[in-house]
């Protein structure tokens, strides 16, 4: 079981440690690993001379965890990641400052979450009865009094129920219960402008205030297309696996209720067509984006970016549509938005190779950004959301959106 | 001139900054000194020692000790409000330790918060006081763990069975089977948050004592998808764990495929196999590999050194008795059947545990149902991502064919880590088929222009794999290859560019691996790369390329007419090259030379000696060694006229023998399988990491959990063997299950009743109403009332190695009579008794023999200097003393005829010891006292080996009282098997004290 935990800041101060167990773990270890070599640091687990380290990094934090014996290495990068999330939901983000602003509760969190190695309470739900996040009206009243507890006196009710991811009995005026489709398209393009893999990974979110006890039901149109899926722990398997339904007692609040991945998609909603050359130390460059099949929506916040190649000296580039810039670290944005009805986005500019190179031997791979709101390209529509009990005033929402995962356009 | 704004601007984000500051602890964090802290702590108001405890916190937080406020501290234990219980928890919990007589005061707050009627309370006092881990409260921990175990709120019971492990911790053995009747109370709990917390103190607390799983096997299966995910994790392990332990692996699943393809003519409704039939045949899984992985599984690391140091026996012989099949066993049925919904759990490590106990158990053609599951894994965070793809590796590496149609999954993104890359590089080059063979190489030509010339790299070496695979693709590699090769040769200056070296030396070297297979047929590629050697600048692969030339230099027609003038080039560029390249020259000088035709000869020696010549005076040690080991072992050649030339002399054939074995040898085909490789269970920290991580536990034995069968009976006795101690003491017996079985427990056991002739005896007379007798090896029935017909049969088993010893049966037994059977037993551990069941008149008996520890050692000879230098070597924790009496030597009459009273008592304790146990005496030590009375002082020291583990076993007796009253022994062990020690300490003072009649 886990004997530590450090949380490191992005220049490698050890902003936080807490020991678990009685085997008491050195912060030394955390000035080792900071001084290994990038490649061998940046491996999530690492056997060390005297611990194995597993690592996330979030934000530019680094969460360091340290043991001795045999463990789940997935159950204690799954723990860093729940940690992490939970950390930027109450913390608003996560960076320095927030850390260290807050660490009370960020003790005060890794004590509740973790006894002795073993994750105690992870679910959000619970824990935000149990340690209140900071909040202005907290701020305020520790500012005026000089004291405002946010540690609970009380067990949350959730904490000893058969479902323990929701509080006992939440009373609302108005019961409302929001279903999100929130789809990220992954997309290769090879060289060649082929098409070589497109899916859609999908999350449904929900949004639940509801009185009581609701037990819900959700249906899909075609559940035929998903692939593969992963639920909430409150999703009931049995009928899913009978029926492909997803029937469970929601969390309160937000919360994913399932992920899914649709493969084999045929088409992208947008193109980009990279053209390069080079000769005698410069290369020419011009990107075209356009829309190939119209989703029915608009397509915004169309960014497109790269890396240019380390041997390119400089660049001037420039688009007649949208902003580009190109950072220190030679990374090239293209901002465009929307694509304008009345001419095609171009990116168009020279790149200056470094003395001595006649060509470009290696190409850069664009990253491709967009969102469309009110659709899921995969195609999944929700068929029905039912309640076993209707409560009054009950509003029940439907939206979909989907956006760029990962979309490589190669060069 | 835009000043005033600049600083303006400053003071603004400054100033929004503070305001977001506000409120929250920073300035604690930033200047957790500036004020005194001691006195807040003694503070009357709760918001200063808050204050206090959060400035406390932030010292611990930035590394500071401060452990010096700890009884200040300490004292706030009391407090009402949560938040100052809370961070003075915190602060106990990072110092008890250090501190530990200022961490007793905090015991009584703890013993009465554990009765507070808020459950939240109760538990953080529980939380706290397990974790202090001081050894003077586990008693009390133990308690209050014990209460807390039934409590009403499930909270509580969680952090009850949080709190085991940690007492389990602090090593105190004679806690040991409480701790573990705990974990069984919470294993059988109705709430699934407090199972899967205990399923987590099972796996370290006790992860081999199935019987606590058997007995709840089906209702901890059932519950498997309610318990919280962490658990979860554990539990499915556990529950794998017995299910192999209790029935063995599983006929029809992967792991015995093997096995199953010869035995029982599966290979024909072996759905996997035949599924892809039609493809390619490289698409079935590799057996030997499969059984390999499966033998990994379940041995432990003896039995892997002693696999790598003997000749290998890969073949897996399981004995048929020791599989299940998931048709007839209804265990093995529901755990798939619970396992498979978590395939869809939202938490990557149960999906890849589940996926784990699919893998070993599922019979063949259900596994490839964890593949996608897997695969969606793929798609979380990067540090799962490369741990799933760490463990995905084996299963591929094994069965190439469940992740064959999947290929694009592993197609690389521009996002993922480099180690993900590599990875996935493995994986294309591990799945490729042909029908996939042409995408998966459409997808590295992409890569390697990759600017990640690293990466690159690595895709070059995933080529050549992929062309080693599958044979039918070779030609298109190559040329692609070859032209990488021309491509990056002429790409300019390759020093500019960091990195490009390594794809160009990759390409070379995958061009070798394919040409390796079949080198006549690419005998136009190798010409190709000789004339390359001219703009090829990178010394590792011109390196490569003239090691080529060496071995294939007498390979088909054109290449011999060429070498010639290779050889020309390379004694004109020798000066120019690297030392690495300088080598290999040497070494295809020789090989040529020795392969030359008879028209070519004479200028090959020309060259060669000339290229001898440079090599012998060249800066570099190296080449100058092997240029004139070179030339020694040419000599022959170079002094003679005609390769053919027949040399008379015999030395001179030796050495010629000795050149061509060196030198002349064909390449040997690359063995395509690494046998030694060793896998760990899937999920494991030791599959990442490659090596057997400390607590790393491969599956049982099969079969090596066998049920009784009277049920309640063997867990008792299982509870009873965790027990330390041969005393024989009568523990009230702790079952879990209250319909106890007490009057088998008595009967089956009585240590105390060891007859003092030495042999291995052991009565089982102490019940009420003695029915059967054993001694030794001999049945006897002492009964009272008669009985006409019994039938006795004797059964043996082991503990781990169960066997089942037929013996002979006794047709009948009269009152008082006796009959005598043998057997030979060898105790595999101290603590383990062997275990006769006794079956008369349809009833069925158990009874343990358990050897006598004095017997389980050997006496050791060794000098009292050896005595003292090993004594020295074993302090601490392998040191136990115990105190007892010791009266024999009173009723020794000699002691009133005016013997030397030392003498009288030194034979008497020696006689007792030895006649006890199988020591070596070592030394006497007589007191040097002021009168003659006093013993005290008088120390006699006893030496000897444990069987099992030739680990010496050191004994010293001090005396202490006066020669006519009752001795004070003082008896100290020095082992390092410390369990053994204590034990067989614990055997010694128990004689020691008995009076024995034998002394007078």
């Amino acid at each position: 079981m886990l004997q530590c935990i450090f949380l490191l800041s992005d220049s490698g101060e050890v902003m936080l440690e807490k020991q678990l167990t009685g085997h008491r773990v050195d912060r030394s270890i955390c000035a080792w690993f900071w001084d290994q070599a990038d490649s061998f640091k940046s491996l999530p687990v690492i056997a060390s001379p005297t611990h194995y380290l597993f690592q996330i990094v979030r934000d530019g934090i680094t969460f360091l965890a340290c043991t001795q014996v045999e463990m789940p290495p997935l159950m204690a990068i799954e723990f860093l990641c729940r940690v992490a999330d939970v950390l930027s939901d109450y913390l608003g983000g996560l960076n320095e400052d927030l850390v260290k602003d807050n660490f009370i509760i960020v003790y005060e969190l890794l004590d509740e979450m973790i006894d002795n190695g073993f994750p105690l309470t992870t679910e959000p739900n619970i824990l935000r009865e149990m340690i209140a996040p900071p909040n202005l009206v907290s701020k305020m009243l520790s500012v005026v009094t000089g004291n405002a507890s946010n540690v609970s006196d009380t067990l949350p009710s959730g904490a000893g129920s058969c479902v323990p991811w929701r509080p006992t009995d939440p009373k609302y005026s108005s019961n409302e219960v929001y279903v999100d489709l929130v789809e990220e398209m992954d997309a290769i393009v090879n060289r060649d402008g082929e098409l070589v893999k497109c899916e859609i990974y999908g999350e449904v979110q929900m949004s639940s205030q509801l009185t009581g006890f609701p037990d819900l039901t959700l249906s899909f149109a075609n559940p035929s297309v998903l692939e593969d899926m992963r639920f909430h722990p409150c999703v009931r398997f049995r009928p899913w696996e009978s029926h492909q339904v997803l029937s469970f007692v929601p969390p309160d609040g937000q919360f994913k209720l399932m992920s899914y991945r649709v493969k084999k998609l045929k088409n992208t909603p947008l193109y980009v067509k990279p053209q390069i050359t080079s000769d005698s130390g410069t290369c020419r460059v011009s990107v075209l984006v356009g829309i190939r099949s119209d989703p029915g929506k608009t397509i915004e916040s169309i960014t497109l970016s790269f890396q240019l190649p380390h041997c390119v000296s400089s660049a001037d580039l420039s688009s007649n549509h949208g902003t580009v810039t190109i950072l220190s670290n030679k990374t090239c944005t293209w901002t465009i938005g929307r694509i304008p009805s009345d001419k095609t986005p171009c990116l168009s500019g020279t790149l200056a190779l470094e003395t001595g190179l006649e060509r470009l031997h290696v190409y850069p791979t664009f990253k491709v950004g967009f969102k469309i709101m009110g659709i899921a390209l995969s195609g999944l529509r929700i068929e029905k959301l039912d309640l076993k009990t209707i409560p009054p005033r009950l509003y029940k929402g439907f939206r979909a959106q989907t956006r760029a995962g990962e979309f490589d356009v190669r060069l | 001139m835009f000043n005033q704004f600049g600083s303006t601007a400053e003071t603004l984000s400054k100033a929004s900054a503070a305001v977001l500051r506000i409120g929250t602890d920073a300035h604690l964090y930033d200047d957790p000194e500036d004020v005194n802290i001691a006195p807040l702590l003694d503070s009357k108001f709760e918001s200063e020692k808050c204050e206090a405890l959060k400035r406390l916190l932030a010292l611990i937080a930035q590394g500071f000790d401060v452990s010096n406020f700890f009884p200040q501290v300490v004292k706030n234990v009391a407090s009402q409000s949560s938040e100052v219980k809370k961070l003075v928890y915190l602060y106990l919990l990072h110092y008890a330790e250090k501190r530990p007589n200022e961490a007793l005061l905090s015991i009584n707050y703890f013993q009465k918060d554990l009765g507070d009627p808020n459950p939240l309370v109760r538990a953080w006092a529980l939380r706290t006081m397990a974790g202090i881990r001081l050894h003077v409260i586990a008693p009390l921990a133990l308690a209050a763990v014990g209460k807390c175990a039934r409590d009403p709120a499930v909270y509580v019971r969680k952090c009850a069975a949080n709190a085991l492990p940690k007492l389990h911790d602090l090593r105190l053995e004679e806690h040991a089977p409480a701790i573990e009747e705990l974990v069984g109370i919470l294993l059988n709990d109705h709430s699934p948050g407090v199972v899967g917390a205990a399923a987590a103190a099972f796996t370290s607390i006790c992860p081999n004592n199935f019987s606590l799983i058997g007995k709840n096997y089906k209702k901890l299966c059932q519950i498997l998808p309610d318990v919280e995910e962490w658990g979860q994790i554990l539990l499915i392990g556990t529950l794998l764990r017995y299910v192999v332990a209790r029935h063995g692996l599983v006929r029809e699943s992967l792991m015995l495929s093997l096995h199953g393809l010869e035995s029982n003519g599966f290979y024909e409704k072996d759905g996997l196999v035949g599924d892809k039939k039609d493809g390619d045949k490289s698409d079935s899984f590799d057996a030997n590999l499969v059984s390999l992985v499966s033998k990994c599984y379940i041995e432990g690391p003896d039995e892997y050194l002693s696999r790598s140091n003997g000749v290998d026996t890969v073949a897996a012989s399981f004995d048929s008795k020791e599989t299940t099949s998931v048709g007839d066993n209804e265990d093995v049925k529901i755990l798939l059947q619970c396992t498979s919904p978590l395939l869809w759990s939202n938490n990557s490590a149960v999906v890849l545990a589940a996926a784990g106990v699919q893998w070993i158990v599922a019979p063949l053609e259900d596994v490839k149902k964890i593949v996608k599951p897997l695969l969606f894994l793929l798609r979380s965070s990067t540090a799962s991502k490369y741990v799933v793809l760490c463990n995905i590796l084996v299963f591929a590496k094994a069965v190439p064919s469940l992740f064959a149609p999947h290929f694009e999954d592993f197609f690389i993104c521009s996002s993922d880590a480099y180690q993900v890359k590599a990875h996935k590089l493995e994986m294309l080059s591990l799945i490729a088929t042909t029908s996939s063979i042409s995408s998966i190489l459409r997808e590295f030509e992409d890569y390697i222009k990759d600017p990640d010339r690293r990466f690159a790299a690595d895709t070059v070496a995933a080529i050549g794999l992929c062309a080693k695979r599958l044979p039918e693709i070779p030609t298109a590699c190559l040329n692609g290859l070859l032209a990488l090769v021309r491509q990056e040769s002429f790409a300019g200056d390759l020093e500019l560019v960091d990195g490009e070296a390594g794809v160009l030396v990759q390409a070379v070297m995958s061009i070798q691996t394919i040409i390796e297979r079949d080198p006549l047929s690419h005998e136009k590629v190798i010409i190709q790369l000789f004339r390359s050697l001219d703009s090829v600048k990178v010394a590792a692969a011109r390196a490569t390329i003239i090691w080529m030339v060496g071995v294939y230099c007498s390979l088909g027609h054109i290449i011999p007419r060429m070498l010639t003038t290779i050889t020309k080039y390379l004694a004109w560029s020798f000066k120019s090259e690297a030392s690495e390249t300088k080598l290999q020259i040497l070494n295809t000088a020789a090989k040529v030379l020795i392969s030359a035709e008879v028209e070519d000869f004479q200028m090959l020696k020309k060259i060669v000696l000339y290229v001898l010549e440079l090599g012998e005076c060249d800066l570099n040690y190296d080449v100058r060694d092997r240029t004139r080991f070179l030339k020694k072992m040419l000599s022959y050649k170079l002094a003679c006229h005609e390769p053919t030339e027949d040399s008379v002399a015999s030395q001179e054939n030796i050495a010629e023998h000795v050149v061509e074995h060196v030198f002349g040898r064909k390449l040997k085909p690359f063995s395509p399988l690494n046998l030694h490789n060793r896998f760990y269970l899937p999920g494991s920290l030791s599959q990442v990491v490659l090596h057997a991580a400390p607590g790393y536990e491969p599956l049982p034995k099969p079969c090596s959990f066998v049920v009784e069968e009277h049920d309640q009976l063997s867990d008792s006795g299982r509870q009873r063997e965790a027990m330390s101690g041969l005393n024989g003491s009568q523990e009230s017996s702790e079952t879990v299950d209250e319909d106890g079985s007490s009057e088998y427990d008595s009967e089956s056991y009585n240590g105390s009743d060891f007859s003092s002739d030495g042999d291995e005896r052991n009565d089982a007379n102490d019940a009420a109403d003695p029915l059967i007798r054993f001694s030794d090896i001999a049945v006897s029935t002492d009964q009272e009332e008669p009985r006409s017909k019994r039938a006795l049969d004797l059964c043996a088993s082991y503990n781990n190695v169960p066997t089942l010893i037929p013996m002979e049966e006794l047709s009948c037994l009269e009152p008082g009579q006796s009959a005598k059977r043998l057997i030979q037993v060898r105790f595999h551990h101290h603590l383990l008794p062997m275990r006769l069941s006794l079956h008369y008149n349809g009833k069925n008996v158990p009874v343990k023999l358990r050897p006598d520890l004095g017997y389980l050692v050997k006496p050791f000879s060794i000098t009292i200097e050896e005595f003292l230098s090993t004594e020295s070597r074993l302090p601490g924790m392998f040191e136990y003393t115990r105190r007892c009496t010791f009266t024999d030597h009173i009723k020794d009459t000699r002691m009133e005829n005016g013997k030397d009273k030392f003498l009288t008592i030194c034979e008497s304790i020696t006689l007792k010891v030895l006649s006890n146990s199988n020591l070596h005496l070592v030394s006497v030590d007589l007191p040097v006292a002021s009168t003659l009375e006093d013993a005290t002082g008088l120390r006699l020291r006893f030496s000897s080996k444990i069987l099992s583990s030739e680990i010496p076993l050191l004994i010293t007796i001090t005396v202490q009282g006066k020669c006519n009253e009752d001795l004070n022994l003082t008896v100290k062990i020095n082992c390092e098997e410390t369990v053994f020690g204590l034990n067989l300490l614990n055997r010694i003072a128990n004689f020691m004290v008995e009076t024995s009649s034998s002394a007078s």
